[in-house]
């Protein structure tokens, strides 16, 4: 009786018996480890560089220790700050483990650029399927003067209150910088999020945008 | 109007002498001549018009004038309007004449000739004024005034003249076997052309009277009275003898018209009552139905109080109340007293509101700005969706949790406030600032209202060395001793605030 064992190793591993294998003259089937990080590209070094606007300058000099410290140790990436080019520089070890983990990196730390408070920004290093998304007032709607200023009051709120009853609601981050808005937050609760804004870009009142957050928010949820 | 003597009876007769005279003279003129005017023609006609008139005056007491002024002054107008107001009156009352002569033919033998002469006058030209009267109708309307009112007076009497010579020729007639002493078959024709006739003049709506051709001969005489009575009643001219006597004479006509039956042979018989058969059938097809017949009648389309008559069926859907007898209304009262006693009352009970499905918690719109991050939200969530049992933390529960939190204080001080064996709860340590409580607060038996330990000794309240004074006491040289002091302090922290920036950088820097 001959059973048939399935390999208990990834080693390569003989035929012993011959009467197993009709064609014997066929080499034995090289099995291969995962490329790291490193060893892609030809073991070349995968770069990433993220530019830091002048307005984000002092707050990353601020916040420096707690940009570096997930990313060195938890992510395993080299992160340096070139002070003359004004960049962040994000560069592969041996031991990282995964590529994707570069492209983290990177996008963590552009959200911080971007606006984002760290520990917000960190999620994306957490959690796979968030993502950030930019868009310009004018996109919505062509406003000038007196008007874009008021729109952009309206999306905030007094106080800040609009913004953080739609981030509270949706789950999400927003950054209202002048004219330009990110939201960061999972697909749905982007969508959700930025529904919101054009409705208020558009004009409509707070409260109006709060009910309408609201039904949905909950249908969101009911879903799960 | 200047009023005129009576002429004697012989000027009367000079004044007929010379009027038919000219009557003839206007008779003798051809219509051509009438076109001209010719002042000898107009006075022939005056004259003729004038013994006209004064001819026909007796029969007229009525009238306003006894001679008809026919001076050149007048005009053809005014000589008109003298005869018209003579005439009316004579119409109708010949008019009436002729309808009695008619009902009663034997009084036409009794007749009086009230002025020989004119009658017989009038009888010769009879048969001469016949075929000219029509000519003289013709040039009615080509010719002037003048002539028109002569004419109008000659037919008026022609008519009444021949309607006087056919009723004496009545009884002359031959007699068919349907013919008696009250039935005329050419009567009858004659009549009915009058009939109509004055149908058309008095404009009365008498036209179920018209089908004389189909009716039966048997019914026709007793139509002739029916017409007759119906006639004058249309008219509305009062009340008339035959109205209320004549009726007696119908009764016998019928009982004539039976014994007439018999006289028949049994098809004629047979086919006059299918005729009668029909003629009733027809009648009732033809007619509107009455108003139980018709669909939807309302209240205007039916005669009042109608419906009272009809006995009409139609189904109740409501139970007819019970008639109130001393008996119910006793058992009724029973019953009251009854349920008052026991205090059962069949209440209406409001049914209680079931909710369908568990109230869903309505998330509040926080609006401030929240204290976890976002990957701890997306944390929290994740838990949530594998674990079911952890139970969602929402701001429902949230807001419980910190109730029950300021409860339970309360109920703390509530207890100490109460009892003297007060034993205080375990201390939940809770990461919150206190401040100005000292550490034997808790521990101390008497109730807390009472004992001081609340309160702080002024050591732990201030604790200062040295003379403390107040802004204003200070001295000039203190003031300025305590601005020193301040800026050597600043000075102090604002060298370590230079170097420690500098620092951190040198070390971030070497560390890549």
């Amino acid at each position: 009786m001959q059973s048939n064992e399935a390999p208990s190793s990834m080693e390569v591993k003989a035929v012993a018996n011959g009467a197993g294998s009709a064609s014997g003259t066929l080499p034995p089937k090289p099995s291969f480890e995962p490329l790291k990080a490193h060893e892609m590209s030809d073991g070349q070094v995968q770069f990433r560089k993220v530019s830091v606007p002048p307005h984000r300058y002092t707050p990353l000099k601020k916040a420096w220790m707690q940009i570096y410290t997930p990313i060195y140790e938890q992510m395993k990436i080299d992160i340096r700050m070139n002070l003359k080019g004004r960049k962040v520089e994000l560069k592969t070890r041996r031991d990282t483990p995964d590529i994707s983990h570069l492209q983290k990196c990177a996008d963590f730390v552009q959200a911080f650029m971007l606006g984002f408070d760290i520990i917000d920004a960190i999620a994306l290093l957490r959690l796979d399927e968030l993502y950030v998304e930019s868009f310009e007032i004018k996109d919505v709607k062509t406003l000038r003067g007196e008007h874009l200023s008021r729109a952009i009051g309206r999306l905030s709120g007094k106080g800040g209150r609009t913004k953080f009853a739609i981030e509270n609601a949706t789950k999400t981050r927003i950054v209202i910088a002048d004219t330009k808005i990110h939201i960061l937050g999972s697909f749905a609760n982007i969508k959700v999020a930025r529904d919101s804004l054009c409705n208020l870009i558009l004009g409509s009142p707070a409260a109006k945008v709060y009910s309408k957050l609201r039904a949905v928010t909950a249908r969101l949820a009911e879903r799960f | 109007m200047h009023q005129n003597t009576t002429p004697t009876q012989l000027e009367r007769r000079g004044i007929m002498a010379a009027g038919s005279e000219a009557l003839n003279t206007v008779k003798a003129t051809e219509p051509t001549q009438w076109l001209a005017p010719s002042p000898e023609l107009s006075e022939n006609a005056r004259a003729a018009l004038k013994s006209l008139f004064s001819s026909l005056r007796p029969f007229t007491p009525k009238s306003p004038f006894n001679e008809l002024l026919v001076e050149e002054d007048f005009d053809a107008e005014q000589i008109w309007q003298q005869i018209d107001i003579q005439s009316q009156p004579l119409i109708s009352s010949l008019r009436r004449e002729v309808k009695r002569y008619e009902k009663n033919p034997e009084e036409i033998k009794t007749l009086k000739v009230v002025v020989e002469g004119e009658e017989k006058v009038l009888e010769s030209q009879n048969e001469e004024k016949d075929s000219e009267d029509f000519d003289e109708e013709s040039d009615d309307e080509e010719e002037g005034d003048d002539v028109e009112e002569n004419e109008d007076d000659d037919e008026d009497e022609e008519e009444e003249e021949e309607e006087n010579v056919e009723e004496e020729e009545e009884g002359d007639g031959e007699k068919n076997e349907i013919e008696d002493g009250f039935f005329n078959v050419k009567a009858l024709g004659k009549y009915l052309k009058t009939t109509e006739a004055e149908e058309y003049e008095n404009e009365s709506e008498e036209g179920a009277d018209e089908d004389g051709d189909e009716k039966d001969e048997e019914d026709e005489a007793q139509e002739l009275m029916n017409l007759d009575e119906s006639e004058d009643d249309g008219d509305g001219k009062g009340a008339r003898y035959e109205d209320f006597f004549g009726k007696k004479e119908l009764s016998t006509h019928k009982k004539e018209i039976s014994i007439h039956d018999k006289d028949l042979s049994t098809h004629e018989r047979e086919q006059l009552k299918l005729k009668a058969e029909i003629e009733q059938r027809e009648k009732t097809m033809l007619d509107p139905k009455t108003w139980t017949m018709q669909g939807e009648v309302t209240a205007a389309k039916r005669p009042p109080n109608s419906a009272l008559e009809v006995d009409l069926d139609f189904e109740h859907n409501v139970r007819p109340a019970p008639p109130i007898t001393e008996e119910v209304t006793l058992a009724i009262e029973d019953m009251i007293r009854k349920r008052i006693e026991q205090d059962l009352f069949d209440d209406v009970q409001r049914a209680p509101a079931l909710p369908t499905k568990a109230p869903r918690e309505r998330k509040e719109m926080d609006e401030n700005k929240s204290k976890k991050g976002l990957a701890e939200d997306y944390e929290r969530e994740y838990v949530q969706k594998m674990n079911p049992d952890s139970g969602p933390l929402s701001s429902k529960d949230e807001q419980k949790h910190e109730a029950e939190m300021l409860f339970r204080k309360l109920c703390l001080k509530l207890d100490a406030l109460s009892h003297f064996h007060f034993t205080p709860k375990p201390v939940i340590e809770d990461m919150s600032i206190q401040d100005n409580v000292p550490a034997l607060a808790m521990e101390e038996i008497a109730p807390v209202a009472v004992s001081d330990a609340a309160m702080l000794a002024p050591e732990e309240v201030f604790s200062g060395k040295g003379d403390i004074k107040e802004e204003a006491e200070l001295t000039q040289a203190e003031r300025k001793r305590r601005r020193a002091n301040k800026k050597r302090k600043f000075k102090v922290t604002a060298k370590k605030m230079a170097k420690k920036p500098r620092d951190s950088n040198k070390d971030i820097i070497e560390a890549m």
